[in-house]
């Protein structure tokens, strides 16, 4: 099982090496310190909600209102501490406050939806699909449809400042993955996670609490999806009533092609980290290759393509 | 116990529902009654349009419903289009997601006598009274005449496109870079962000990383690509006011509030202004002319637009679309300034 896993870990590596070598020979620009950082930093919104996407897959469960938490959890926060005249809903909470409930709301929404498919056994995807509809709605009634351009500088921290070289959302999204992947090795509720997503009635009859976990890993994603929006924010320095509008099939295939199981029970953080760099390096690859606008979704897609079918061939395990 | 629940939490939605359906106005006699559909909310630019909607309609004197949102979604822009065929309409203001696909509902307009106004797009066929719209092609010139005259020999230029399966960022983006071809002192470099902001700032970064040569940045639509421009520049150091040597000469497209306070500091050079208020006025004096049974012709309008007639046969009021410089950027008519 560790061997197996193991090799499942090294899964993407391999083309993603090949991707970086190719970019390198293609693009005498793609190498370069800053533009690594540039990627780095772009992955970062992204791995994290990946992170907790795979949390929830490993479980056996689906949470696809995660692309909504990262639009409607930074738009309120942001709302509850600017003015009327900024689009807030003049409130004038300190800035603290609404980073807290910011990060609220994502993991009270994650109880939520756990709380739905853990305790009343509704269908994950059928809940987590309404709650992605329900969450941009209130997204558009409260803003209006409008940009919240005026971010106050607390906000912008997580996606703009930098620490030592690297921006502070790199930093944060690796040592989440570090915690993570310790977490799902080392600790019983980790390990109970696998062991509820490949057999739930197997979990609860060897004392696993199924329900207890399993909201758990909801209210995580939920939580890093609000700090994924707030990285977002501080990148592009304002909150669009679309942020994160169709970001959850990225998420999907990122944590897919990293070898996440959408059976439950199989994927590591590795395997998941892989994956969401491969989508960022493909994707800045072709930006930095000039291909031409129209054409540039297909060879995406090709590129991701190939990827998978030769990390099927440099390691034998399959891909589910 | 629990399904018992359930079943009262859902039987008390849907009678919920039903009730906040029951709200329906109905109209006093004789004021017609008109739909308007909005192709998305979630740009400043629509959300302007929307806001002038009612006062348009108040001042023509014209019953307006509450507009349907297709949200990007044609097959949701058909349903809410026949729904107010249901709710029993005397005309439609109608701006498709979708060139092609509308023209099934225009042709049912057509059939039950109801007039339709375009705002925004020209359909591909179908009969409409009249197309209330900016002339797209023209801001990709204008922008691109602009950059050609301020952008120093030698640099290159990137631009942040819309969405090319729209018509709007299309032709933003064919104009802009036929014109450009004209320009060969200045190299273009595109982002296919599709109307996405952080789409934007990864890929303008990686542009700014890899060519040190960057004079020039044409954004497609301010609304969405202001913020995450800005915020880049800043970030990288590049960000320097109008009239510094290693400023970035950038135009902007929309003329939202924050565009226009941008080049009031300098941040940005230009913008070409989308008339939102007057989509929405010229939008209502149409179509209350269209049940009127008034005519138009090809020509000068009293409103200082054209008329032209479409290949498709259908007319079409083009409405200005100033450029906003520092020269102008106080004028008083520009909406961006009316809505702050």
């Amino acid at each position: 099982m560790t061997r197996f896993g193991f090799i499942r870990e090294l899964g993407l590596l391999p083309a993603l090496v090949v991707i970086v070598l190719a970019g390198a020979l293609i693009n005498n620009k793609f190498l370069t310190p800053i533009n690594v950082v540039n990627v780095l930093a772009n992955t970062s919104a992204l791995a994290l909600l990946v992170l907790g996407e795979t949390l929830v897959l490993i479980a056996g469960k689906f949470d696809l209102s995660l692309e909504s938490i990262v639009g409607l959890a930074p738009a309120m926060g942001l709302m509850l501490v600017l003015p009327v005249a900024a689009r807030g809903w003049g409130i004038d909470l300190p800035v603290a406050v609404g980073l807290v409930a910011m990060l609220a709301l994502g993991a009270l929404v994650g109880a939520f939806n756990g709380a739905l498919v853990v305790r009343l056994r509704l269908n994950a995807f059928i809940v987590t699909l309404a709650m992605l509809i329900i969450l941009r709605g209130l997204l558009l009634g409260m803003t209006h449809g409008e940009t919240l351009f005026e971010v106050p500088d607390a906000y912008l921290f997580l996606g703009a400042a930098t620490v030592a070289g690297l921006p502070v959302s790199v930093w944060l999204t690796a040592l989440c993955y570090v915690a993570a992947a310790l977490f799902l090795r080392y600790h019983r509720f980790g390990r109970a996670l696998y062991a509820i997503g490949g057999n739930a009635q197997a979990a609860r009859a060897a004392g696993i609490r199924v329900g207890r976990v399993t909201i758990g890993a909801y209210v995580v994603a939920g939580l890093l999806a609000a700090v994924a929006g707030l990285i977002m924010c501080g990148r592009v320095g304002a909150v669009a009533a679309n942020q994160g509008n169709g970001w959850i099939f990225n998420v999907f295939a990122a944590a897919v092609i990293g070898g996440v199981s959408l059976d439950g029970g199989k994927g590591t953080m590795f395997g998941a980290l892989t994956g969401a760099l491969l989508l960022n390096v493909v994707d800045n690859l072709l930006t930095l290759a000039q291909v031409e606008t129209f054409w540039i979704q297909a060879i995406y897609g090709g590129i991701i393509l190939l990827a998978l079918m030769f990390s099927r061939l440099t390691n034998r395990a399959e891909q589910v | 116990m629990t399904g018992r629940f359930t079943r009262a939490l859902a039987f008390a939605a849907v009678a919920f529902a039903l009730a906040a359906c029951g709200h329906d106005g109905h109209a006093s006699a004789g004021t017609p009654r008109v739909g308007v559909e909005v192709p998305l909310l979630t740009s400043p630019f629509w959300q302007a349009y929307e806001n002038a909607l009612a006062p348009s309609a108040r001042a023509a004197g014209i019953d307006l419903l509450a507009p349907g949102n297709a949200n990007g979604d044609t097959a949701k822009y058909l349903t809410d289009v026949r729904n107010f065929f249901t709710a029993g309409v005397d005309g439609l203001v109608l701006s498709p997601t979708d060139t092609a696909a509308s023209v099934t509902v225009l042709d049912e307009a057509a059939q039950m006598k109801i007039p339709v106004v375009t705002v925004d797009v020209a359909p591909d066929a179908g009969t409409v009274f009249m197309v209330v719209r900016a002339d797209n092609r023209a801001y990709g010139t204008k922008a691109c005449g602009f950059i050609a005259k301020h952008v120093p020999a030698g640099k290159s230029v990137v631009v942040i496109e819309g969405d090319l399966t729209s018509i709007n960022g299309r032709e933003r983006t064919q104009a802009f870079s036929e014109c450009m071809l004209q320009v060969p002192h200045v190299g273009v470099l595109e982002v296919p962000a599709q109307w996405d902001a952080l789409k934007a700032a990864s890929g303008l970064e990686a542009l700014l990383a890899a060519h040190r040569d960057v004079g020039g940045i044409y954004l497609e639509a301010g609304g969405v690509y202001l913020a995450p421009t800005i915020s880049v520049l800043r970030r990288h150091g590049l960000l320097f006011p109008a009239g510094d040597p290693r400023h970035v000469v950038i135009v902007s497209n929309d003329g939202i509030p924050q565009e226009l306070a941008a080049i009031r500091s300098g941040d940005i050079d230009a913008t070409v202004s989308q008339p939102a208020d007057l989509y929405a006025k010229y939008g209502m004096m149409y179509i209350k002319a269209a049940l009127a049974g008034k005519t138009f012709t090809p020509g000068a309008t009293t409103h200082g637009s054209r008329i032209v007639r479409l290949p498709q046969g259908m007319l079409e009021d083009e409405l200005p679309a100033p450029l906003v410089t520092r020269a102008n950027v106080n004028d008083p008519k520009l909406w961006g300034n009316a809505n702050s």
